[in-house]
């Protein structure tokens, strides 16, 4: 009996499970449009590559960074490396804040705490301040040091990619 | 006249416009060509770790300056750790990873330095309730024990109750299951080898001497271990228990062969950050039992016989404030109170009494200075109540990456 409950253990935990995936990029968008808008793409220049830089730390990964957008509000799907792993993240912005953030997927062994709403409430909110940093200080999670600073990285990026779709 | 010519200037000036816009995009293309190009170059067979490959690297390492107090004991600079990690992502669901770490800088059989596996584990994830892993592991007591890269923790030194009593950096060989449940509860159970009592030399660290860090591991007998922390912004709250015989059946000292020398090692420990304020508290409680047994096999093989450790314990709280944070800059002074109790089983009739340095009491004030969030700079003064002679100044440079 034990060995056939500890497979049923094991299979009701794995069931839910997307892989690390815990929602598809197309979904987070349809859930914050109602529906499927077309995909635009922001074309970054030479000063925006430089600008993505300068707040990732490394070159941006895409020169044309694909969003959505009915025109208040953008979504951007950025992913940034964690420790070991990239990080998925669905930022939705309105009129210059984030208004929430969402860990779309999550591939490291440990720190899936990003996830928690209560780490994620902070940025509801947020603005880039001067030198496109974000105009407040961030809480961190203990053991998971540097998935927080990829979601401050990619919460900046967001921020000023929808600043810039803009101009 | 005048309106035709300012129509074709105007015509001239939007198709020159629209072929800048295309121009740019255009030249974006072809960069994006030429990095794609540089890519798939890189991922010839034969290459090492591309970017965006399955095989991720990582590392951390950290040099340190002592300068005592004490003539007795001379300055020192060292380089401290110098760790590297190897990562590969198998597929979706089975991950490897690994660090090696060179300590001291030269290894040879005249130096000290060692290089020695710190972790090599697989992890099979079912989802994020459920992981199971394999291999040489991080044991999750404490705080330090599983976060231990320098920019993480305060003081040029690690603190010495999670060096001195759960021995940092500590890890076994053996099999394990952690995931995060409700509510941000994560949970670690596992089986693995223990300690080796016969291994003991060194009383002052509590039980580390007898720690056996997958080498050549005498397995007769294995421990247990379980923890549970609740992570939350800015919040950590946990525990966790390790407990497990360590006679390992006399196997490196013939007198323990059947005394069970049991080990029960176990802590629980908070860490609070809120604004600019950090708080950190730890306290570790272990037990080693048969320690007259233990007495018994040491005065009959060391050359220097020490009463064997019985009881460890210590704890330590910490306050630290960041007084100044930008991106990427972070001052923060820091304060740190310890306390260490390990207890010998005394022997007078044999001549083994306890040491009075293991019982100290430690105050460290300093401050880590963060350019960048993963390299600080850290500086420290360090006073020891019984030994005094431990007591300096520290300077430490320390990454992770």
């Amino acid at each position: 009996m034990r060995p056939r409950l500890l497979a049923l253990v094991l299979f009701c935990a794995a069931a839910p499970a997307l892989g690390e995936a815990y929602q598809a990029p197309e979904a987070l968008v349809a859930e914050v449009f109602g529906s499927l808008p077309s995909a635009r793409v922001l074309w970054l220049s030479r000063e925006m590559q430089a600008q993505a830089s300068a707040i990732l730390n490394h070159p941006p990964a895409n020169l044309r960074q694909r969003y959505w957008s009915d025109g208040a509000r953008s979504v951007w799907i950025l992913e940034e490396l964690g420790k070991e792993e990239l990080i998925t993240a669905g930022f939705v912005i309105s009129q210059g804040r984030i208004e929430h953030v969402r860990v779309l997927a999550y591939r490291e062994s440990r720190g899936q705490e990003v996830r928690d709403p209560s780490f994620l409430k902070q940025f509801a909110g947020a603005s880039l301040d001067k030198g496109d940093h974000l105009d407040r200080g961030i809480d961190g999670i203990s053991g998971a040091t540097l998935s927080v600073h990829a979601m401050e990285r990619m919460a900046r990026l967001a921020l000023y990619f929808d600043h810039r779709s803009r101009d | 006249m005048k309106k035709p010519a300012l129509a074709l200037a105007l015509s001239a000036l939007a198709t020159a416009t629209y072929a800048q816009s295309t121009d740019d995009k255009l030249r974006i293309l072809q960069q994006e060509i030429d990095e794609l190009k540089a890519q798939v170059q890189k991922t010839a067979p034969g290459s090492v770790a591309p970017a965006g490959s399955a095989t991720t690297i990582s590392g951390y390492g950290e040099f340190n300056y002592n300068n005592y107090k004490s003539d007795t004991r001379p300055a020192q600079a060292d380089l401290r750790r110098f760790v590297f990690g190897l990562h590969h992502r198998f597929d979706d669901r089975l991950t490897f990873h690994s660090e090696v770490e060179f300590e001291h800088a030269v290894v040879s059989k005249d130096d000290q330095g060692e290089v020695e596996l710190e972790q090599a584990w697989v992890n099979y994830r079912f989802s994020d309730a459920v992981n199971v892993k394999g291999g040489l592991f991080l044991i999750p007591l404490g705080i330090l024990n599983e976060t231990h890269e320098p920019p993480t923790y305060y003081g040029v030194e690690r603190n010495e109750v999670e060096t001195r009593i759960i021995p940092t950096t500590w890890r076994e060989l053996g099999l394990g299951m952690h995931g995060l449940v409700g509510g941000g509860f994560r949970y670690d159970v596992g089986i693995t080898t223990g300690f080796d009592s016969g291994k003991l030399d060194d009383p002052s660290v509590g039980i580390r001497s007898a720690h056996q860090e997958g080498q050549l591991a005498n397995a007769h007998d294995l421990s247990a271990y379980g923890a549970l922390n609740y992570r939350s912004r800015g919040l950590l709250v946990g525990g966790g228990v390790f407990a497990g015989n360590t006679g390992q059946n006399g196997a490196s000292n013939a007198l323990l062969k059947g005394v069970d020398a049991r080990l029960t090692l176990w802590d629980v420990h908070a860490q609070y950050k809120v604004g600019r304020l950090e708080l950190q508290a730890v306290y570790a409680d272990g037990k080693l039992g048969d320690a007259d047994q233990l007495n018994a096999s040491i005065l009959a093989t060391s050359a220097e016989p020490f009463a064997a450790p019985s009881r460890m314990k210590g704890a330590y709280v910490q306050a630290a404030y960041h007084i100044y944070k930008s991106d990427k800059l972070d001052f923060a002074p820091f304060v740190r109170l310890e306390g260490i109790d390990i207890r010998q089983q005394e022997d007078p009739a044999n001549g083994l009494f306890q040491d009075p340095a293991n019982h100290e009491r430690i105050t460290t004030a300093g401050f880590n200075f963060w350019v960048h969030p993963q390299v600080v700079l850290k500086a420290d003064v360090q006073r020891y109540r019984t030994d005094p002679t431990k007591d300096r100044f520290d300077l430490g440079l320390g990454y992770m990456f």
